[in-house]
């Protein structure tokens, strides 16, 4: 397909869809092959923990895939609900990324499993009644497995439903045109909001925090929810990148819409630190051992696991701070590009802080398999994304705003 | 001659270009990129409101200003850290809640918050710099038509002070815009002389302003015998104990709690391990010290009546009673007995002698000079001194007693210790039974 400029091809290429089985089979074969790894490789004496060190890297780099899809929804519920123009040529991608939220539902069944086996592989909670220490004791009513999966139907069932209406009414707008239809995703985003943001805050206590099921933070949802959409911006630049390589999307999304996501995605940036920063702060200052054990797991060095922690101060904060900090940089597609992909890298290592060191002391063998899972789980999200798309176009091009987007242009300094 | 006198003649009031009046935005952008592309570039556009490309159409080059907001930010993080450093860990080491002195977690928030600070008002100052403001006339305002420009009118400006200004050919150029009206623009015509009434007033207020801290001053100065004024009552008079304060919350009546035994102040070791004191000080508290019973008596009497009508006070102690170690808390090895016998005969048999007999040549030089005042050095072998224990004798080599200062500027803890086992050794040496000899050599020492 020759790349004219500014055509106005917005849908994903054929070449790119004709991977996405092969993708899905690298994939699967990869996570099983991390199985494998964790199986083999770990040292110790029980089976047991070479499982745990498998759920907990599938679980790390479930939550970090599904955190795009996320990051991808709530963006969609924003821009609605501030009745906003600029972003009305990207956020297709956006709708589309958060469709794919009900087959990540689907991939969530072996945590589901993992939870009900009682033998407290992934979480020390589902040991039941009787076999965990006292204070864990006292959290079972909540914590429990039955719970756990209602509880988790129900937060999928709040994302799908979102996700399903947000997309199929923009693709229904597609064909009609009708400005009812955004009057009525504007009206309904609020609400919409609220659950969602109430689903995710519990997911984050429920899925990732109560892996340590002794420790707690409030502000923890909150954290996932900075680098859930930090990581969405990355990918949404990627995208929009790749594609535009690729001589689509070129007519509608032009260097001021990148501008805009490499702003958001900077201003997350800052978000996540402060947020990051207030958790261990407040922590350190108090200095409660019941809050401070999750920090010393991380941080003593003893475990192995402080060169990570200091890694993601420099890699995650002051890095990224300071290279997307000039007005150059967030103008120029490329290097853009290139930040998201260094986003993507450390929300893993990030992700990968919060639940592997409950496994234990860091070893070559658990980070080697946890990479292989990530390489999986990542195939896995591009495939799923494939196949969403399919033919559908990436920006909606009968949406009201569009002529907004189109004529948008940054404050020039 | 005549008394007429002449008229100053009036200066025409200076001319600063022509300024172009516009119905709408596009029209205004069209007249500013032939400016701009005429080679003008001492030009500006006054519209009601910002319009999309002015700044491309007049050519107008990205601004400095982010630089101030950078610079200050920086300056304003490197600011914070090394003050707090400075503060808490260097000036005025304090503890704050048992961290490090110099914690850096504990300095970000400050930190940050300058960092805001300093980049918010240098970027306010700077970007009013940047556009010479505050500015007390604009020539703009001269003519009556500007005033539109906060409505519905937009202005476009040549200032004849551009490199390239000539007034037929700019005038030419602005009416070939289609502009509605073309004027020049001159500055007021009124007087540039500040009215004398302002400075009466900037002085009356500052006179004004300096009267709080005249107040001050004088307060600070003076003496009163009126009572303070409380503003913030509830503040002054809080519902809490101070210390040095009574109570009846506890049983000592004190609100002030004492330390948990065995508390020792950080850096104080010294004052509170029994192995730097040669006693132990919290068994110490316990007992009752004569040197303190002495001293509440000495205080409880009335200076103004007669010491002897009243509570006599105790005499004063031979030895002072505290808790001495009777074990030396070191581990007695040769090389500790070699070191004692060097620091001993360093230090010590000066005076005491070799043998702690109290025959050292010091002693022995000044009984040979017969002055009446010499009090001969303890001999180590008395009874008094067997009798003592090795707390005690360290005690004594580290604060000296009567005549004899302490040595505990001469000699390390560890050191002291190994003076008093030493002493020790002489006083087994001089004082053995024959059950101290090893079985084999007895026969070596009997009495026939």
């Amino acid at each position: 397909m020759a790349a004219n400029t500014l055509n106005d091809n917005v849908t994903m290429p054929a070449s790119w869809r004709a991977k996405a089985p092969i993708l899905a089979a690298v994939g699967f074969c990869s996570v099983l092959i991390s199985l494998g790894l964790f199986h083999f490789g770990s040292s110790s004496e029980n089976e047991a923990t070479g499982f745990k060190m498998f759920y907990h890297s599938y679980l790390t780099n479930y939550v970090y895939c599904l955190s795009f899809c996320l990051g991808a929804l709530f963006f969609v519920l924003v821009q609605h609900v501030v009745r906003a123009g600029w972003s009305a040529s990207v956020r297709r991608v956006a709708e589309l990324l958060a469709y794919t939220i009900p087959w990540w539902a689907a991939l969530f069944l072996p945590i589901v499993a993992v939870v009900f086996s009682d033998h407290g592989t992934l979480y020390e909670w589902s040991k039941g009644a009787g076999k965990v220490e006292p204070i864990v004791e006292l959290k079972l009513g909540y914590l429990n497995p039955s719970w756990f999966l209602l509880r988790a139907v129900v937060y999928f069932a709040i994302w799908c439903i979102a996700a399903r209406i947000y997309f199929r009414m923009s693709r229904e707008q597609d064909e009609t045109g009708s400005t009812e239809i955004t009057l009525k995703l504007q009206r309904w985003a609020g609400p919409f909001i609220i659950m969602f943001a109430l689903a995710l805050n519990f997911a984050a206590f429920d899925w990732i925090m109560s892996t340590d099921a002794a420790w707690y933070s409030t502000i923890f949802g909150v954290y996932i929810f900075a680098s859930g959409m930090l990581s969405f911006f990355a990918v949404m630049i990627l995208t929009c990148y790749l594609m535009q390589r690729s001589g689509r999307m070129q007519k509608y999304v032009n260097t001021e819409h990148f501008h805009d996501l490499a702003k958001w995605q900077f201003g997350f940036i800052v978000f996540w630190s402060y947020i990051a920063f207030s958790q261990f702060l407040l922590y350190w200052y108090a200095n409660i051992p019941e809050e401070t054990i999750w920090y010393k797991e991380r941080l003593d060095l003893s475990t192995g696991w402080r060169p990570l922690g200091y890694l993601l101060i420099a890699l995650h904060f002051a890095v990224p701070f300071l290279g997307t900090l000039p007005r150059a940089v967030r103008r120029n597609k490329a290097m853009m590009a290139g930040w998201a992909v260094f986003i993507l890298i450390v929300h893993w290592l990030d992700m990968t802080f919060l639940v592997m060191p409950n496994v234990g002391p860091a070893s070559a063998m658990m980070l080697i398999g946890h990479f292989v899972c990530w390489v999986g789980m990542v195939s896995i999200f591009l495939a799923l994304f494939m196949f969403r798309v399919g033919e559908t176009p990436m920006v909606a091009t009968r949406d009201p705003w569009l002529p907004d987007a189109l004529a948008y242009q940054q404050m020039p300094m | 001659m005549s008394d007429h006198k002449p008229e100053k003649k009036a200066k025409p009031p200076r001319a600063f270009g022509w300024v172009a009046e516009y119905a709408d935005d596009n029209k205004l952008l069209e007249a500013a990129r032939k400016v701009r592309d005429s080679g003008y570039s001492r030009t500006d556009a006054f519209t009601p409101f910002p319009v999309h490309g002015i700044d491309e159409a007049l050519g107008i080059k990205a601004t400095v200003l982010p630089w101030f907001t950078l610079c200050a930010g920086a300056t304003g993080t490197c600011i914070a850290l090394l003050m707090q450093w400075w503060m808490n860990a260097y000036d005025y080491p304090y503890i704050i809640s048992g961290k490090p002195f110099s914690s850096w977690p504990a300095f970000i928030p400050v930190a940050f918050e300058l960092t805001i600070l300093f980049a918010a008002y240098t970027t306010v100052f700077a970007m009013l710099g940047l556009n010479g403001l505050p500015r007390f006339s604009n020539p703009m305002f001269t003519n009556p038509k500007f005033d539109r420009a906060t409505d519905d009118r937009f202005f476009l400006w040549v200032d004849s002070r551009d490199k390239y200004f000539n007034t037929e050919k700019v005038k030419s150029l602005l009416e070939s815009t289609g502009p509605i009206s073309v004027d020049e623009v001159r500055e007021d015509e009124s007087s540039p002389v500040i009215p004398k009434a302002i400075f009466s007033v900037v002085f009356l207020l500052i006179l004004i302003s300096l009267i709080p801290g005249a107040i001050i001053l004088r307060m600070r100065a003076a003496r009163s015998d009126a009572p303070r004024w409380h503003v913030f009552f509830d503040m002054d008079f809080q519902p809490k104990k101070k210390p040095q304060q009574t109570t009846t919350l506890f049983a000592d009546r004190r609100v002030q709690r004492p330390p948990v035994p065995g508390t020792i102040a950080r850096g104080e070791l010294d004052l509170a391990d029994p192995y730097y004191l040669g006693y132990d000080p919290d068994k110490t508290a316990a007992l009752e010290i004569a040197d303190a019973t002495r001293m509440v008596a000495f205080k409880l009497q009335d200076p103004a009546q007669d010491p002897a009508a009243q509570d006599p006070i105790p005499a004063a102690p031979a030895e002072p009673n505290y808790a001495w170690l009777t074990e030396a808390p070191i581990e007695a090895t040769d090389e500790l007995f070699a070191l004692g016998k060097k620091k001993f005969e360093t230090n010590c048999a000066v005076c005491h002698g070799f043998g702690g007999y109290g025959d050292g040549l010091v002693s022995q030089r000044a009984v040979n000079l017969a002055q009446g005042y010499w009090l001969q050095p303890t001999s180590m072998h008395e009874d008094r001194i067997q009798k003592q224990t090795i707390g005690r004798i360290y005690y004594t080599v580290a604060n000296g007693k009567g005549k004899m200062a302490g040595y505990a500027s001469s000699l390390t803890p560890r050191e002291r210790w190994a003076v008093a086992l030493y002493v020790r050794v002489l006083q087994r040496s001089q004082n053995a039974r024959i059950e101290d000899v090893p079985e084999p050599r007895r026969a070596e020492f009997s009495s026939n």
